[in-house]
């Protein structure tokens, strides 16, 4: 039964390739549709920070300084393309994970007021924890991808090229010519 | 209707046009329109049926879902396409949640936003459709003219040297050095620019998606394509569908009723939407197959880390393939060389955390990278709950073995192509870091939810063909056993998954079904 029900909670958490995930004003129903903007809480947007501090550290490394990317920007314009369920199942997937550090290795406290070492710890068991662990994990490591690497200058800091037709002036060959009679 | 229509911004003399009817250009008011063929959906089977009837001399009417964005328009940014071209903003996920289900949803479907990946479908496959479905009618004689009229329209070949980056020399290289056949893959391109952004869309119209061949082809012969506008009721009278209704949505969100009167509807939406659309309607499935025997090509992206730069998103997106595409019903499986930006790799592959992750996506110019296909069984189901679709689909038991096999056989083409570490697709950093390793960390992998990172870019089945009635929706001339005037032409009718990428044989197959609904009109 509990394993159906999380199933069923947890729906739609996979999120995917790359946009997804969000989240939704607090204490309140959420209401927008798909396309309008979201706000996401304070609690919600310190999750997400904390979660890439530990997660994705730039400092000292060849990647663009994610303090320069709009990272939790991004996500919140990832979460207001979600279907209101989906946006509804993702927040409660963060709240567990903010909280569920309470009791999960006795930490008795957010994972946000965690130390980086804990986090990390934190983190490792939720990746090899049961089902719903795995995927809010996966969820919030695929976010904090899709906020930061949606820049395309972090992409260019790893050699990625980026838009390439229009600097390159690359032609467009139009639409293909109708084919010939008898041959279509 | 052609007075609305709206004119492409730049178009090269001589060349069709594509003229689409936007939400916007539709009164407040709604249409009342009437065709010989209404065509729900404009992707492979849609665009292709549309100009093959436009071809005999219908009057051929589109509804499209999705927007139409011109190709001038794309951005080459995924994370920008994934938002904009893709069915739920690239959320489309299975209920549990860790299969990413990604369609088109815009005018071209599918097509627009494909790697251009060219086959036909194996024929083990068109035999077993033939002894268990009674599609004898489907043999590879029968469908080899409709193959190569379809190949030569959308200009398939083989990638040519140049079109082969060093990401696909590897692949080549270290399957021959196993054992494993592997060639330059095919693909429906002119003069491909190797931008590497395929699936965001062919910026300069290289890709031979629908958007720039059957679309503009049909609306030359006089098709109305109206974007924005999504199907949603049937008028039924008996066995006969006698109108469309649909809804328009322009970018404000006003809605606008169309209603189309037609004689013959052809319903091409894909396997995920032509079949709710049948349930949401309680047609046509006196079988009670409607949305069931879904599948969906689950693939897995493994990367091998080598001491050279290989920059494996330069060049073709997929340059080459390898394994034993002719067996998907013993075993075989996929593997094709290709590789997208940091967004894809960082979704693709558990780079670790902190130091890791970072040093992960610094080399990740380093790897060698390639997806997995494999031939699944069909599984999962469609449906309906309440007003929200639902695909449950979790991996099977047997299709795991087989992603197990192709997961060590690329283990093993990495380490002999000279990679140093292979990157496997769970959803925590899973590595091999030698040849030695293979096997035991192979043999340790379980099936499991959320388990794994994977993708399908091949929805199909939920309408199944065959020729008894009570075990399938569609018979064997693509036209519903339970009505007179309703074709399926797109990938849902697939009795079993084919293995290989799908586009090339929903082009043939709707080709092929828009002669047999001529030869009965």
């Amino acid at each position: 039964m509990q394993y159906k029900l999380y199933r069923r909670t947890f729906a739609k958490l996979g999120v995917l390739t790359g946009a997804s995930l969000l989240l939704v004003p607090a204490c309140s129903s959420d209401s927008a549709a798909p396309g309008e903007p979201v706000v996401l809480t304070a609690d919600e947007r310190e999750l997400l920070e904390r979660f890439a501090d530990v997660f994705l550290p730039t400092d000292g490394t060849s990647l663009k300084p994610r303090s320069e990317v709009p990272v939790v920007e991004n996500i919140e314009h990832a979460f207001s393309l979600m279907d209101n369920p989906t946006r509804e199942q993702v927040r409660i997937g963060l709240k567990l994970f903010n909280y569920g550090s309470v009791l999960i290795g006795l930490h008795f406290a957010r994972f946000i007021h965690l130390s980086a070492e804990t986090q990390l710890n934190y983190i490792r068991r939720w990746e090899n924890g049961i089902e719903i662990q795995r995927g809010i994990s996966t969820v919030l490591k695929k976010l904090v991808c899709y906020g930061y690497w949606k820049d395309i200058e972090a992409g260019r800091a790893i050699g990625y090229q980026g838009p390439v037709s229009e600097v390159g002036g690359i032609a467009s060959l139009g639409n293909a010519p109708m084919p010939k009679a008898g041959s279509g | 209707m052609t007075a609305m229509a709206e004119q492409p911004k730049a178009t090269i003399r001589g060349l069709p046009t594509l003229k689409v009817t936007s939400p916007e250009q539709i009164p407040d008011a709604g249409l009342e329109l009437e065709a010989d063929v209404v065509v729900i959906g404009s992707g492979a089977a849609g665009a292709v049926t549309a100009y093959e009837l436009s071809r005999s001399g219908a009057k051929v009417l589109i509804l499209e879902a999705g927007p139409h964005i011109p190709s001038s328009e794309f951005q080459e940014h995924a994370p920008t396409a994934l938002e904009t071209l893709y069915e739920d903003h690239g959320n489309q996920v299975n209920t549990t949640g860790d299969l990413a289900i990604l369609q088109g949803k815009c005018v071209g479907g599918s097509t627009v936003v494909n790697a251009a990946a060219c086959f036909r479908v194996p024929n083990q496959v068109l035999d077993n459709w033939a002894e268990e479905h009674g599609l004898e009618n489907l043999s590879p004689e029968a469908l080899r003219p409709y193959f190569e009229r379809v190949e030569r329209n959308l200009s398939v070949h083989q990638n040519e040297p140049h079109e082969v980056n060093y990401n696909g020399r590897l692949l080549i290289e270290g399957a021959r050095k196993v054992g494993i056949p592997a060639s330059p893959i095919s693909r429906n391109i002119k003069d491909c620019a190797l931008t590497g952004h395929c699936i965001s869309g062919c910026k300069t119209d290289r890709k031979q998606s629908m958007l720039v061949t059957y679309l503009p082809w049909a609306s030359e012969l006089g098709a109305t394509i109206l974007c924005g506008t999504r199907a949603e009721t049937f008028e039924v009278r008996g066995r006969r569908v006698t109108a469309v209704h649909a809804v328009a949505t322009d970018t404000t969100g006003k809605t606008k009723p169309v209603r189309v009167r037609a004689g013959l509807v052809v319903v091409a939406a894909g396997a995920v939407q032509t079949p709710l659309l049948f349930q949401r309607n309680q047609l046509g499935n006196s079988s009670g197959q409607v949305g069931l025997n879904f599948a969906c090509h689950p693939s897995l992206a493994v990367f091998g880390e080598h001491e050279k730069d290989i920059y494996a998103w330069v060049g073709a997106t997929l340059s080459a393939q390898a394994g034993d595409v002719e067996n998907p019903l013993k075993g075989g499986y996929l593997l094709e060389a290709g590789m997208v930006g940091p967004v894809i790799t960082s979704a693709w592959i558990d780079g670790g955390l902190g130091s890791d992750f970072v040093e992960f996506m610094e080399n990740s110019k380093r790897f060698q990278a390639a997806v997995i296909l494999i031939h699944d069984h069909n599984v999962g189901s469609v449906y309906l709950d309440g007003d929200r679709k639902r695909i449950e689909y979790d991996l099977d038991d047997r299709d795991f073995e087989s992603m197990r096999e192709a997961l060590r056989g690329t283990a093993r083409i990495y380490f002999a192509a000279g990679a140093r570490r292979v990157y496997l697709p769970t959803t925590r950093r899973t590595t091999i870091e030698s040849e030695d390793q293979v096997d035991s960390v192979i043999d340790g992998l379980q099936n499991g939810t959320h388990m794994y990172r994977i993708t399908s870019y091949h929805p199909q089945g939920t309408m199944r063909m065959g020729a008894d009635p009570a075990r399938s929706v569609v018979g064997p001339n693509g036209l519903c056993h339970d009505l007179d005037n309703v074709y399926v032409p797109d990938a849902s009718l697939f009795p079993s998954s084919l293995l290989v990428n799908p586009q090339i044989t929903v082009y043939t197959l709707a080709s092929y079904i828009s002669d047999q609904i001529l030869a009965r009109a």
